[in-house]
């Protein structure tokens, strides 16, 4: 009878069977072990927080826990395209490197880092500043678009709003990631890709609402008019 | 059998339906007989991304106690243009519009895959989804904050015409009018007075007041001036609305030492429902309370706010020292009635799990410890998972009635259970056609504000339980009777004592072990299951040790939250509740399930265990070493740095899809969180039985508890036993 037991519940297991997926598919977003809510000193046990986009990305993956079998992969190695913070990630914090939203943890210590950050801080200024001005004269733009469409209280709030963004980005208050995206999110707007612009504007208050959810909903207000404008008022 | 195993799938598959019985018995004696009622879960709104819906309405039998929807089980004439109903036979004629059918050109509805199928239905104007959030500020500064930052970040999750409230409360509870201009307003009311609908409509100027005598007048449910002011649309007041709650501050009210917060909680839901109520009745709402501790005044408080007086624990509830458990459930169960007979949900947002009073609100709909943000979550469609606003309608064959639930608020998991009584008599003949046929008729609004209406009929063979019990037995569902029979021991738990649902449950097992058991009378080596139910013992040790029926270590808070998910939760995900999964991670091969056991915990493993409500991963004393030691961090030992992360990543997947978010434990042997691991799994070692000559894989647990084998072999001896 035991062995009977012991074959049928192997069976059982067998049924449910489930191996480690392959890593090819995960992209950006990760589990950061960061808060990216203010409460910094959160309990023990505290889940990760998921990104915006990882979210959106893991509704369409099979989880663990559905049946059937997943694609066999081995166990052990697996893609290096991985999350783990390597020193190599340090360097490419200040450049654009266009999606990639690595929160890693900067191990400053290190004396080769100390250098590198130095040597590229003073272009980084430079560059942050072109990155602020490309950024505001698009919603700049935008605004004047919607000036005739919309009160002139709404426009007066998202005015005052974008000082907001601005002042933040120039006293460094913003996160690069944060900066990147809204440059990404600028060149939507430019393109006329509302929903990608859209989208963007949803993962960064996902993300990184601290920093942005001052002044984010005024981008969401302006991409929400613009698209509605007739063309020709668009230059 | 190989087949039913097939024909159980494809059902579920197709229709979200895994019945407990696959035939069914043909008499009421035979069917209580069976001990397993003829039961069912049923799963609504399960995602069918293959099957689009159709944009007309739904052809409904002529006969106005039946009303019964067209189906694939109805006999069809294709020349007369008839149709006869496959529940009360009547002979209804097609509309003028399937002018055009025949046998070869045949509407979808008719098809046997389209045994489920999904209906657009416009009827009047189309309203739109509503959001109404009541908000606690007697939270700490660090909790406010999160909780800001995360109803800012919802504004962005919202669709843009959905309309949007916001009601916040503490000693006071304060409804603010989101107008566009100027000045913040807001309307208070005081906490500690019950005040009736009719007086909050007047009070927020929703009715005009009655005047000398007559009744007060609605000002009019889409009039501009009086609904516009508290319930907005999004992209109107987002800016205002994103200040507004930036704004938020803690309760001004100074709470003195020794004391709780004065949160009036009552009142702030019957405000909200009130609200609702007045202004959208019969339109899909949802309100979203948040919360930070128990409420302590008002009505429907749980505990006071002296806190040398703690709130009620099990024991207080079984020696009836719970001074306001009565009366404050039975002010929620009076406020859930009222919004359910509009349409409306209420959902919970506890930032502690515990000690919030969610026993008794437990009638108002769905709580949950865990992420809001989950909640707007989209489908393959890019439109949100939930439903609002259900009706559900169950009608059988031959009884002509039908039965009617409402269900406001639904996701594609939801997850019914239908208990069947066979009317007939004992004896009697099979009806004709010798099949049984259920029809599941849901309506709802979907989220992008389109009502619809999905109809789901399934049908099984009658069966002679005289004559062929064999075949009933290979049709049993283990599984799915296995969550029905928990599902109805959760029910029962609520209203009876805890040994006695135990009980219960045992003289059920043990009627059923007799029932289909072979074995020789006294001989308990002789006894043996088939393979239909060979699972169902193990299920039932896993249900008799879990929260849902052991109140033990939980305190009644949590033990509402657990049973409230348990008993709404599709048959997979009940499962591992009642059974959790455990899979191990090592050098020795590729990561795979293991027993759920004290002989899989192993030094040189990790183990991930998936209990639905919480993710463990436990690594084994040699790995534990190792981490601490650091090979990690080495290069020569990158395989080892991968077998750490392989259990995370894996964790990782559950967590983002699974809502309510699990709890997330990482541990280690000796660790004292280890204990979630060590209390789950089946004790075959223990410090009782353990042998400290023979290397018995796995490590003893402590624990007084039986083990699998134990209470296997009690179960076969009375089951055995011609005594019993």
């Amino acid at each position: 009878m035991n062995a009977l037991k012991q074959k049928k519940k192997k069976e059982r297991k067998q049924k449910k069977k489930k191996t480690v997926t392959s890593r090819d598919d995960v992209t950006e977003g990760h589990v950061s072990r960061k808060n990216k809510l203010s409460n910094q000193a959160r309990g023990w046990n505290d889940p990760p927080q998921f990104s915006y986009s990882l979210q959106v990305a893991g509704s369409t993956r099979g989880p663990l826990a559905k049946k059937g079998p997943p694609t066999p992969a081995a166990g052990g190695p697996f893609c290096t395209k991985s999350q783990a913070p390597s020193r190599l990630e340090l360097k490419g914090l200040c450049s654009l490197k266009g999606e990639s939203d690595i929160q890693a943890e900067s191990d400053l210590q290190a004396e080769s880092d100390l250098q590198a950050e130095s040597d590229l801080q003073a272009e980084s200024d430079l560059q942050a500043e072109s990155d602020l001005q490309s950024v505001s004269s698009v919603l700049a733009e935008a605004l004047e678009a919607c000036r005739q469409a919309i009160s002139r209280q709404v426009c007066d709030d998202i005015a005052k709003r974008l000082r907001l963004l601005e002042d933040s980005w120039r006293s460094g208050k913003l996160s690069s990631p944060v900066k990147r995206r809204m440059n990404t999110l600028t060149l939507e707007m430019k393109s006329s890709h509302w929903d990608l612009a859209d989208d963007i504007h949803r993962s960064l208050m996902v993300d990184h609402v601290t920093e942005v959810s001052q002044w984010m909903v005024a981008i969401k207000r302006l991409i929400a008019e613009t698209r509605n404008l007739k063309p020709e008022l668009l230059a | 059998m190989a087949t039913y195993q097939e024909f159980i799938q494809q059902n579920e598959e197709r229709d979200g339906v895994r019945f407990s019985w696959n035939l069914w018995p043909s008499s009421r004696l035979e069917a209580t007989r069976l001990v397993v009622p003829v039961s069912c879960l049923f799963t609504p709104l399960k995602e069918r991304p293959d099957l689009p819906p159709v944009q007309y309405e739904p052809i409904m039998c002529g006969r106005a106690n039946c009303k019964a929807v067209l189906n694939p089980l109805c006999q069809v004439d294709f020349r007369a243009k008839i149709w006869a109903c496959n529940f009360c036979f009547q002979r209804n004629p097609f509309p003028p519009s399937y002018a055009g059918i025949s046998d070869v050109n045949q509407p979808a509805e008719l098809m046997p895959q389209f045994s489920t199928i999904e209906y657009i239905v416009q009827r009047g104007p189309a309203t739109p989804l509503i959001f109404l959030y009541v908000v606690d500020t007697c939270l700490e500064e660090e909790d406010l904050q999160a909780l800001r930052e995360s109803l800012q970040m919802s504004l962005s999750l919202l669709p843009p015409n959905a309309l949007v409230g916001l009601i916040t409360f503490g000693r006071m509870v304060q409804v603010h009018e989101l107008s566009c201009e100027g000045i913040a307003k807001s309307y208070v009311f005081r906490g500690t007075k019950e005040l009736s609908a009719k007086q909050i409509q007047e009070m927020l100027g929703l009715i005009k007041p009655a005047a000398s005598g007559q009744q007060g007048r609605p000002v009019g449910p889409h009039d501009p001036s009086a609904t516009c002011r508290f319930l907005q649309p999004v992209h109107r007041v987002d800016m205002n609305l994103t200040d507004l709650l930036g704004e938020l501050q803690r309760d001004p009210w100074p709470v003195p030492q020794g004391k709780r917060s004065l949160r009036s909680t009552g009142v702030a839901l019957s405000v909200a429902v009130g609200l609702l109520e007045g202004a959208f009745p019969n339109t899909g709402a949802r309100v979203m309370l948040f919360t930070g501790g128990p409420p302590t005044q008002g009505p429907g408080m749980v505990v006071g706010d002296e806190l040398k007086t703690p709130i009620r624990s099990w024991h207080d509830i079984q020696k009836d020292n719970a001074r306001h458990l009565k009366k404050a459930t039975k002010y929620y169960d009076a406020l859930a009635s009222r919004t359910a007979v509009n349409g409306h949900s209420i959902d919970i947002y506890a930032c502690a799990l515990d000690q919030t009073g969610l026993l008794e609100m437990k009638c108002l709909s769905n709580l949950t410890g865990s992420t809001f943000q989950r909640v707007f979550s989209k489908d393959y469609n890019g439109e949100f998972r939930m439903a609002f606003g259900g009706t559900l309608e169950v009608k059988e064959m031959g009884v002509g009635g039908t039965s009617q639930w409402k269900v406001c608020s639904l996701s594609p998991s939801t997850t019914l259970a239908m208990f069947f009584e066979v009317v007939n008599q004992h004896n009697a003949a099979i009806p004709q056609g010798g099949r049984g046929a259920v029809q599941f008729v849901t309506q709802y609004q979907h989220s992008n504000t389109q009502r619809r209406i999905r109809v789901t009929t399934v049908a099984r063979n009658w069966a002679d339980a005289q004559t062929q019990i064999q075949h009933i037995e290979s049709s049993f569902d283990q599984e799915a009777s296995a969550v029905l029979m928990a599902r109805l021991g959760v029910f029962r738990a609520e209203s009876e004592e805890g040994p006695d649902v135990l009980r219960w449950l045992d003289r059920q097992l043990i009627r059923l072990c007799q029932k289909f058991g072979q074995f020789n009378k006294d001989d308990p080596t002789s006894f043996r299951l088939s393979e239909s139910l060979s699972l169902y013992p193990q299920f039932m040790f896993h249900l008799r040790r879990s929260p849902f029926l052991q109140v033990f270590n939980n305190s009644p808070d949590e033990s509402s939250y657990y049973r409230h998910h348990f008993v709404r939760q599709d048959l997979t995900q009940s499962l591992i509740m009642v059974q959790p999964m455990l899979y191990s991670y090592s050098f020795h091969g590729p990561p795979e399930p293991v027993l759920l056991d004290s002989s899989s915990i192993l030094p040189d493993r990790i183990l991930l265990m998936d209990t639905f409500f919480q993710l463990v991963i436990f690594h084994g004393e040699t790995i534990a070493q190792w981490r601490k030691a650091g090979y990690q961090e080495m290069a020569e030992y990158e395989n080892f740095k991968q077998l750490l992360q392989a259990p995370l990543d894996d964790a990782q997947e559950i967590l983002q899809t699974r809502f309510p978010m699990p709890r997330y434990v990482d541990t280690e042997h000796g660790g004292s969180q280890a204990r979630f691991l060590l209390s789950k799994v089946n004790p075959s070692q223990t410090h009782n039985n353990s042998n400290g000559w023979t290397q018995e894989p796995g490590a003893p647990i402590l624990t007084d508890d039986v083990s699998l084998q134990v209470f296997m072999d009690h179960l076969k001896k009375l089951a055995v036993s011609s005594s019993t």
